[in-house]
């Protein structure tokens, strides 16, 4: 049984807070008469009752997984918050004040009760809330991930304030993303945005506020980034030969996070569905290579890539599978480490050459349960043999991943050139000397 | 010795474009094929030039085909049309230049205004001029713009296969260009062939 105590240690205001400490803090209100925190004049006198004890710091419950959830609400922070004018009762509405305390509910684990809670914020942000249930966060929620963010992760329902998502200082989501925040701080979109630039993009503006979704997925970074850029494929079409195709096959950090590592992401799709293929199951060479998001370099070789997509191809499915290939950044790290153009790659000999870096890496790409790909590693042999001709056909870059074969053709087809009319001229010389020198012979012709 | 009026004005030009053009195909598909092992240019420069010496290339397609077309010149090509005896003299010109030469057997084919082209010649040329090179032309322009071109470039199997074939093209046209100009020092002097092309007229011997 969770038990509800007292300390000096203070916590964070949360969901969980709240719903329990609405509970206590009318009881004890009640039974004790205890005034509220002169702070949280603006609220009304039934929040003020809760706040009479989930005003002090400390107080806390004990959970049924051993854990110790906070009870304490600020009172100047929810009068202030956007929360504050529904006041307690306005989420919580399971808690009867008549009888709280002593009543009070069970609580295995905090994630549990912040789970539970996630309908309640439903009653008032419907939209949101659809919204959310497409994200690739709820999906990983559905998918059993014990961190994947519900509403109070990023929103602390007792301090929310309107536009705190909008600013660098208060963005929830370097809460869990830090590090692509550090490195998204200090790139050209971070730079501009904290130099006062509002129509730089911050986290939510590419991938979406509530519906977040993952910007890299096939060419949707590349969507992203020309709904502010409008005017990019006619300025690199200015010098930049096939700019669509490029836009198409190479992600922008590619060449706009100059430093960044690079890989050939061969997605597998369904010509008729037009949808990634799911991780193809029933096939030993692709099972065991063990597929996650850090794929290793190792992998699928071309025989084992043609003889898989056969294998697809083989079954009763409707639609042919295909392979498209695509150009990215190895880290979503890199993906945020964007420069400014001036500095970005624009030599053409960087990738258009053999032994080119960003041909190095190779991975398969298959659509994973939660919407998030599942990368397999692929030799980088993948895309320079003649296996591939047919199986990766959607995806060559001229001289860095030129078939190896083809130019074994050519040498030859240079040396047979050379050689022939040279072999040729040497036996007119060699008959023509012989022949003068034996008149006899050339007489029997 | 008498001369004859074998290679019609726009058929010079038609060559020399062709051959200049074909040339430079080669050596910009070598630049973009292999940038690193040749920087003479760079690889933008190279497809720049690549694209545009194409178009000339195709443009002069037309000259060749439209001249040989409306014209009765388009005999040289069928001097003879029973496919046997045609054959057989493409097997006796093989021979000829396998053998024959080597011991200085005269050349079985005998040079007119309608019979420029030796059996062997005649084929190769049309094979290359009806078949080859539209096949060249038509994944280049495939190649030039993928986007524009993505739906047919899909049906083909992929930019993979398009360029597969496109390069594969141009290895054979290596191999063709210089066993080519060598077949043109075969004539009664070395540079024999090579003065018709540009004078029009052949010296032959008579009878």
């Amino acid at each position: 049984m969770a038990k509800l105590t007292l300390s000096g240690r203070t916590g964070r205001g949360s969901f969980v807070a709240g719903a329990i400490g609405g509970v206590v803090a009318a009881v004890v209100l009640a039974l004790a008469g205890m005034s509220m925190p002169a702070s949280a004049g603006a609220l009304s006198d039934g929040d003020q009752q809760c706040l009479g004890c989930h005003g002090s710091p400390g107080i806390e419950k004990h959970l049924e997984d051993g854990e110790t959830l906070s009870l304490h609400i600020p009172g100047n922070t929810f009068a202030q918050s956007v929360h504050g004018a529904i006041g307690c009762t306005g989420c919580h509405t399971d808690i009867n004040l008549a009888s709280h305390p002593p009543a009070k509910n069970t609580i295995d684990t905090k994630r549990k009760f912040s789970t539970a809670m996630v309908q309640v914020c439903r009653n008032c942000h419907s939209e949101q809330f659809g919204q959310w249930e497409q994200s690739v966060h709820a999906a990983l929620v559905k998918e059993g991930n014990s961190v994947a963010p519900l509403c109070t992760s990023c929103h602390s329902p007792h301090a929310v304030i309107k536009g705190a998502a909008e600013d660098m200082d208060t963005v929830p989501c370097k809460t869990c993303h830090g590090d692509i925040f550090t490195a998204y701080a200090a790139s050209v979109h971070g730079v501009l945005r904290s130099g006062g630039l509002t129509a730089a993009p911050l986290c939510f503006n590419c991938h979406g506020a509530h519906d977040v979704s993952v910007a890299s997925a096939g060419v949707g970074r590349r969507d992203v980034c020309l709904g502010c850029h409008t005017e990019a494929l006619a300025s690199h079409s200015t010098w930049l030969p096939n700019a669509q195709l490029h836009f198409n096959a190479v992600s922008c950090p590619v060449c706009h996070t100059p430093q960044a590592q690079r890989v050939v992401v061969l997605t597998l799709y369904n010509s008729a569905t037009q949808k990634e293929v799911p991780g193809p199951a029933g096939i030993p060479e692709f099972e065991s290579l063990n597929g996650s998001p850090t794929a290793t370099r190792t992998g699928l070789d071309p025989a084992t890539l043609m003889t898989l997509l056969k294998t697809l191809n083989s079954k009763d499915v409707e639609g042919k599978t295909i392979i498209r290939g695509r150009l990215e950044v190895r880290t979503g790290l890199e993906d945020h480490e964007l420069t400014v153009a001036s500095k970005a790659i624009s030599d053409c000999n960087v990738c258009h050459r053999e032994g080119a870096a960003a041909f190095q890496s190779v991975e398969i790409s298959v659509a994973g349960p939660s919407g998030m790909p599942i990368r397999y590693g692929a030799s980088k042999e993948v895309l320079s043999s003649a296996f591939s001709i047919d199986s990766i056909g959607g995806f060559y870059a001229i001289g860095g991943t030129r078939i190896t074969f083809l130019d074994v053709l050519f040498v030859l087809a240079l040396l047979g050139g050379i050689a022939l009319p040279l072999g040729h001229l040497t036996l007119r010389w060699a008959f023509k000397r012989y022949l003068s020198r034996n008149p006899r012979q050339k007489r029997k012709r | 010795m008498i001369r004859i009026y074998v290679h019609p004005l726009p058929v010079r030009i038609w060559h020399w474009v062709n051959a200049a053009a074909c040339v430079m195909l080669v050596l910009t598909g070598i630049q973009i094929r292999y940038v690193g092992l040749v920087n003479v240019v760079s690889f933008r420069t190279a497809v720049v030039a690549h694209n545009w010496i194409g178009v000339v290339l195709i443009a002069n397609f037309f000259v060749w085909f439209f001249f040989y077309l409306f014209s009765d010149k388009i005999r040289v090509y069928h001097p003879e049309l029973n496919a046997v005896k045609q054959f057989h003299a493409a097997v006796r010109q093989l021979i000829y230049y396998g053998y024959g030469i080597f011991k200085g057997d005269p050349n079985p084919h005998h040079v007119s205004a309608y019979r420029k082209f030796n059996p062997l010649q005649s084929m190769t040329y049309q094979i290359i001029m009806l078949l080859v090179l539209p096949i060249q032309f038509i994944t280049g322009i495939l190649l030039w713009n993928l986007t524009r071109f993505a739906g047919i470039v899909a049906f083909f199997g992929g930019v993979r296969v398009v360029d597969t074939v496109h390069v594969l093209i141009f290895i054979s046209f290596v191999f063709y260009i210089l066993v080519h100009a060598y077949l043109g020092t075969l004539g009664r002097t070395p540079l024999d062939y090579f003065k018709a092309m540009f004078t029009g007229y052949e010296d032959i011997e008579e009878g």
